[in-house]
């Protein structure tokens, strides 16, 4: 069983920004997209997210920085009854105190605007209201770009913790490959709107076949690097 | 060398840095390490002198910073220029404001250091890439010879890549002009890579002061020891070599 996708492209301005792509996203799997900026990843998700809400499939899509999802004028229980609505769900206070706790939010009153809150507790804020029906996918567009290490890592762990039994299927999405060989079993590599390589996290990392995934290798992490 | 010595800011009433002491001699590096809200941008702005410290020393050579010794790199590199100017006109602000002559083989030499193409400085910053942009930035800061250059997440807006090679290039940027250069970063593989010294600050306090090797080897505090595990778990740094 696994989400399949045909053909899913993507263009602007009538230039052609993702080039018709085949994706295969077993269920419960964690994958990742990497590709350097300007490769189209942010452009694949958004085309991917629409895709699957025609088709009725359950996705949620988690931005880059909390200001994409939050609007700052409005409360954060406001955001969490519009999610509850936009799913068809009757307000829940047990599912919400579960799920704010599974993020490490429990306890913290909702009568308060976003920027109230700092950045990583609104972008877990972000998450939660993402996982607030089953999923059949979760996009995590740079989770941990706008976020303190410890938080950024910690957010993934209780993410990761969450999803470990359903069947969830996590994409992460990123410019660092050090990144998404920690997290994901398998990598998918996007260079000029084209998936370049699709392999096994391994696989990929000890023989990249294209220049561009051996660049991204070579950049993996900071300590590799003669300095 | 950069003195700062039981540095204390308030911000509307708020202590938001509380007796911090560090230094930087020429040609080093320090990395400030810590979570937002911990007061780095603030230490930063206290150098600068834009922020006026409630008590405590900052000094440069044993004399308060004048104007022009410090520089800042900014985070976002467009955004930190004038949308309207072409960029060689902010790059080569820090010399009309010295009243400082133009010396064009410096700028040459920096931009073929900096891997800038001159043509490019003739254009927008919105005409050129961010990673461009960032080295732009770079290159303001270091035109009119700083003796200090402070660094605000210099590198978080470019991607994985560009990051390295950007930091690869200020790094032999350094070693050729002899700067010191304070980087507040939240990126521990960066700091691993090129800094000689860490503080980690937490809370406006030094939660950890130590040379690079020691405290990626061992930090002694328990927030140096998370962040430690942090970066691992987001792959910044591989266990095996620390």
């Amino acid at each position: 069983m696994a989400i399949q996708i045909n053909g899913l492209s993507a263009s602007r301005a009538g230039r052609l920004i993702l080039h018709p792509t085949d994706l295969t996203l077993p269920v419960g799997g964690r994958i990742g997209l990497v590709g350097p900026s300007g490769s189209g990843k942010s452009t694949l998700c958004h085309a991917l997210v629409d895709h699957l809400l025609a088709e009725s499939i359950a996705v949620a899509h988690v931005p880059q920085s909390p200001d994409e999802a939050l609007d700052p004028l409005r409360r954060l229980e406001f955001h969490w009854r519009q999610a509850e609505r936009a799913l068809g769900l009757s307000h829940d206070r047990e599912r919400q105190r579960t799920l704010l706790a599974a993020l490490g939010l429990d306890g913290r009153p909702l009568n308060v605007r976003p920027w109230e809150w700092s950045r990583g507790m609104q972008q877990r804020f972000v998450i939660a209201l993402a996982l607030l029906a089953p999923l059949e996918l979760l996009i995590l567009d740079e989770p941990t770009s706008a976020l303190d290490p410890i938080i950024a890592a910690a957010t993934l762990d209780l993410v990761d913790d969450h999803i470990a039994n359903t069947d969830t299927t996590l994409l992460i999405v990123t410019h660092d490959l050090g990144l998404a060989a920690t997290r994901a079993e398998r990598l998918m590599v996007l260079s000029e709107g084209r998936i370049i390589e699709d392999a096994a996290t391994e696989d990929l990392l000890s023989a990249p076949a294209t220049a561009v995934t051996q660049s991204l290798v070579a950049h993996r992490n900071w300590a590799e690097l003669p300095c | 060398m950069l003195n700062v010595n039981n540095l204390t800011v308030q911000l509307g009433g708020r202590e938001i840095i509380s007796s911090i002491s560090l230094s930087v001699a020429p040609g080093k590096t320090l990395a400030v390490l810590g979570e937002s809200g911990a007061g780095k941008s603030t230490l930063v702005g206290a150098i600068l002198g834009l922020l006026r410290a409630s008590s405590g020393q900052i000094s440069w050579a044993g004399k308060p910073i004048e104007r022009g010794k410090a520089a800042l790199v900014m985070q976002e590199p467009r955004s930190a220029f004038n949308p309207r100017l072409p960029l060689r006109r902010s790059v080569l602000e820090p010399l009309y404001a010295g009243k400082l002559p133009d010396d064009p083989a410096r700028l040459e030499r920096l931009c073929k250091g900096l891997e800038i193409d001159p043509n490019m400085l003739d254009r927008l910053p919105y005409q050129v890439s961010i990673g461009q942009a960032q080295r732009a930035g770079v290159l303001r800061a270091l035109i009119a010879s700083p003796p200090l250059i402070l660094f605000d997440e210099p590198l978080s807006a470019l991607d994985a890549v560009t990051q390295k090679h950007t930091a690869k290039l200020i790094s032999t940027l350094q070693q050729e002009e002899g700067f010191a250069a304070l980087i507040v970063t939240h990126d521990m593989g960066y700091a691993a890579a090129h800094a000689d010294s860490i503080a980690v600050l937490r809370s406006g306090h030094i939660e950890e002061m130590a040379t690079a090797e020691n405290f990626f080897r061992s930090p002694q505090s328990q927030y140096g020891q998370d962040l430690l595990n942090a970066a691992v778990s987001l792959g910044a740094i591989e266990r095996a070599v620390i």
